[in-house]
This record gives structure tokens, C-alpha cells and sequence, in this order.
């Protein structure tokens, strides 16, 4: 057997026109994720009864098993929670319509809020506390507190965690192919078997990944580098 | 439908499932230990700036970094065996395990690179001239001194790297290899009930990677016993 490289452009064309649903799958749930993290962090820090322990327990389950169970759960799981209650409700509701793309935007989106919950936790905590009682001694509320001083600070110090989280999903993306989604990976196993040429596919499809990965690094790098700006040389 | 929800069943599965541990610890430790390795190796060309060599790896690194596990894992066991086809070795039937160990030992190996020489660079410079000062050589300052420094700050990064290895070994299934998902698989084709079988995976991957953590943890409690306090805890 020998490589076919001009099948590997062909490939490449092939593949890359499912880029933009890929995308769609990671930022949607890394955007949702942080939105969720933000929220998850804050009850955790506050340790608010109940909730803090229930979302422990979120966080330490989302972290501790594979992606991929988290999309099966919630493609198998869902369909039976949703049935179940449009039966007991009497509507005439089928858990057949919903798209398979929403059960693994929702699985990555629950697994985005449990990295980024830990990552904005950490970076909550590293903004020394004295910012805090700066900003309460010029009368500001615990709130804005957050909003103008404490956040600001946190998220520029995540940067390059969030980054990882993004290339991560990005990755995590390839596991959607299980659930017979046609995104990147699922695409590059079409196109590798119609023509009995896998190898080359394959090699098409992490180029595409890599190329991805190393442009979202670079947009990263640009945004790390204007919020740090202020904060190098501090007096 | 929801009455169909069978909880005994994943109960009683868990058993049958946790009889395939061996095979998902197998591809942990082997890729891992292969990965220390190889990381070392790929570590050495950057750490000591070797030209051609250190851009070679520096592509190898960003290419396993930039690209889905799930993407690398095909790419070998397709790339391999055509590979050795050219040179008339026939690796058709060779079992999946071995290319999935590769696999992840190939991912382990860019990971811990990275890590063995981010934690070589952080210990003091003026520790390897202490260490010429009281006349080791270049060799025993490593080992000595500068190693088990290195250990101490590498250890929760490669922590990290292990259990996250330790969830990707859930992909193995996809190359046919029968491990803890794979056995999965099979079961939910013999019962019809992916719900439950999935949960119980989920269970037994959670369970391992709390044990793995807590295990891990003491290590690190060990590796840093000599430091003070309030730097060792935190």
C-alpha cells in the first residue's frame, strides 16, 4: 500500500466543509460552560448549603469519567427523562424530534461547566483579598466588587487555561462521530471508507485539527497579551 | 419507557464489567511507563537547543497537542500497519491493544515532555553551581540535585496527565480492543439497555479515577516532605 497524497487534498476539501458545524460544537458549549462555571465557582466559594455539595459532586463527576460517557448518558438518559414526563403529563411529545446535536451540545456544555468552574475557582482565589477589602473600603458592594475588580483580575490570570479548554472541546468534538454525528472526525470515517483509503483521511483530519488547535492558540495569545498589558510593571 | 429503566441491571453488570479493569489498567501503565520514556527523550534536544532536532520535536509536540486522541489513535492503527506493509511485515493481525498502547504511549510522551522540562527549568540555576562548588560533576548535579527538585514540581502536572490518560483509555473500544467499554459494547448489544451499561461505566471510571487521585496525592504528600509547611499543602 502506498499513500495516495493527492487523496489527501481531495480529503481535506471534503472535510473541512463541515469546519464551521465543529466550531459551532465547541463554542457554544465552551461559552455556555464558562457561564455555568461562573455560577458553579461562586456557590462553591460561598460554600451555600445544599447546592455547594451537590455542585462538588458535579464538578468531581463531570472531571472524573471520559467525555464520551457523558455523551451516552445524555443520549440514552434524556430521551427516557423526556418520555417519561410527556407521558405523565399526557403531551403528545416524542423525544425522537430532538436533534442527536443537541444531547452532545448539552453533554459538552454540563462538561465545559465543570473545567471551567475549577479554572475560574482557581483564578477567583488567586486574586489576593486585600483587592476585596480595597474595593469595599471605597464603598463598593461585594458585587461590584466582583464585577470591576475581582473577575477582571481572574479571568486574565485564566487565559491560558481557558485556552486549553477550548482546544480540549475542540478535540472533544471528535467523540460526536460515536452518535453517528457528521462533524470533522465523523466526516473524515465517511470519506475514508467510501474510498477505502483511511490512512489518508485520517492524516487530512488532523491537519484540520492542528491547523484549528494553532489558530485558536494564536487568537489567545493576542487577546492574553492586551488584558496582561496593564498588569505588567504594577506601580 | 421510563419504566423500563432497569436499575438491578447495573448492578448486575458491574461485575462483568470490572472482570475488563486489567485490560484498561494494562494500556494505562505500559503507555505510561513507555511515555516517561520517550518523554525524556523528546525532552533532551530542547532542553539542551540540539538545531534540526529541536524543531522536529517541537512539531511532534504541538502536532499530538493539536490534534483529537480519538484522530491519533486511528492514524496509527492505519499508519502502522501500512508502513510495515512496504517493508513486507504483515501486522494485520497483531491485537488492537498494542496499537492503542502506542498511541497513547506517542500522547503521554508529548505531554510529559513538556512537563519533565518546564520542571527542570523551574529548579535555581544557582543550585547546579552550588553543586559545582562543593565538586560534583555536571552528571552527579543532575542526579543529585537537580533531578529530585524537578520530580517534586513535575509530579502534579504529570498527576494531570495520568488520570486524564487513564479517561482517554475509554476510546480503545473504537479500534475494537475489549476493554471496560469495549465489554460494554458488547453487552448493550446482548441487552439493548445502553443507559444502564453506560452508567455503570461511568460508576467504575469514576470509582478508578478517585482511588488513582487519592493514590497519587499521597505520593505527592511524600515527594514533598522535606518543604515547609505551608508550601508542601498547598
Amino acid at each position: 500500500m502506498t499513500i495516495d497524497i493527492s487523496f489527501i487534498f481531495e480529503a481535506f476539501q471534503e472535510i473541512c466543509k463541515v469546519l464551521p458545524l465543529t466550531l459551532f460544537m465547541t463554542f457554544t458549549p465552551v461559552v455556555l460552560g464558562i457561564l455555568i462555571g461562573i455560577v458553579v465557582a461562586f456557590v462553591r466559594i460561598q460554600n451555600i448549603k445544599i447546592f455547594a455539595p451537590l455542585l462538588n459532586f458535579y464538578v468531581s463527576f463531570f472531571r472524573g469519567t471520559p467525555i464520551i460517557m457523558h455523551i451516552m448518558l445524555i443520549y440514552f438518559g434524556i430521551p427516557i427523562v423526556v418520555d417519561a414526563i410527556a407521558q405523565a403529563l399526557k403531551l403528545s411529545f416524542d423525544s425522537n424530534t430532538i436533534p442527536i446535536l443537541f444531547f452532545v451540545i448539552l453533554a459538552l456544555t454540563l462538561s465545559a461547566g465543570a473545567y471551567a468552574s475549577e479554572i475560574i475557582r482557581a483564578g477567583i482565589l488567586g486574586v489576593p483579598k486585600g483587592q476585596l477589602e480595597a474595593a469595599y473600603a471605597v464603598g463598593l458592594t461585594f458585587s461590584q466588587a466582583m464585577r470591576r475588580f475581582i473577575l477582571p483580575q481572574a479571568f486574565s490570570q485564566s487565559i491560558p487555561n481557558f485556552t486549553n479548554v477550548f482546544i480540549g472541546f475542540l478535540h472533544a468534538t471528535s467523540l460526536a462521530f460515536f452518535v453517528s454525528i457528521k462533524e470533522l472526525t465523523g466526516v473524515a470515517t465517511i470519506v475514508a471508507s467510501v474510498n477505502l483509503k483511511f490512512l489518508e483521511a485520517f492524516i487530512a483530519v488532523g491537519l484540520i485539527y492542528w491547523g484549528v488547535s494553532a489558530i485558536i492558540e494564536w487568537i489567545a495569545h493576542r487577546i492574553e497579551k492586551r488584558v496582561t498589558a496593564y498588569s505588567k510593571g504594577g506601580i | 419507557m421510563a419504566n423500563d429503566f432497569d436499575f438491578m441491571l447495573i448492578a448486575d453488570v458491574l461485575p462483568t464489567l470490572l472482570q475488563y479493569l486489567p485490560v484498561t489498567l494494562e494500556i494505562l501503565v505500559f503507555s505510561i511507563l513507555f511515555g516517561m520514556v520517550l518523554g525524556i527523550v523528546v525532552a533532551i534536544p530542547k532542553l539542551l537547543h540540539i538545531p534540526v532536532l529541536k524543531q522536529l520535536v517541537s512539531i511532534y509536540i504541538s502536532y499530538i497537542r493539536g490534534t483529537p486522541i480519538l484522530v491519533q489513535l486511528f492514524l496509527v492503527f492505519y499508519g502502522i500497519p501500512a508502513v510495515l506493509q512496504s517493508i513486507q511485515i504483515d501486522v494485520t493481525r497483531v491485537n488492537a491493544i498494542y496499537f492503542v498502547i502506542i498511541t497513547y504511549t506517542f500522547s503521554n510522551a508529548a505531554a510529559f515532555a513538556e512537563i519533565f522540562r518546564a520542571a527542570i527549568l523551574t529548579v535555581d540555576r544557582g543550585q547546579i553551581e552550588a553543586a559545582y562548588s562543593v565538586g560534583l560533576s555536571r552528571k552527579q548535579a543532575f542526579i543529585r540535585i537537580v533531578l529530585p527538585q524537578a520530580i517534586r514540581v513535575a509530579f502534579p502536572n504529570m498527576t494531570n496527565t495520568m488520570i486524564s490518560s487513564l479517561k482517554d483509555t475509554s476510546l480503545a473500544f473504537s479500534i475494537g480492543v475489549m476493554d471496560m467499554v469495549g465489554r460494554g459494547e458488547t453487552l448493550i448489544a446482548s441487552t439493548t439497555r445502553a443507559l444502564e451499561i453506560y452508567i455503570a461505566l461511568s460508576i467504575l471510571y469514576y470509582v478508578i479515577v478517585v482511588l488513582l487521585e487519592k493514590l497519587l496525592k499521597r505520593n505527592e504528600r511524600y515527594l514533598n516532605r522535606y518543604m515547609q509547611k505551608e508550601l508542601a499543602t498547598s
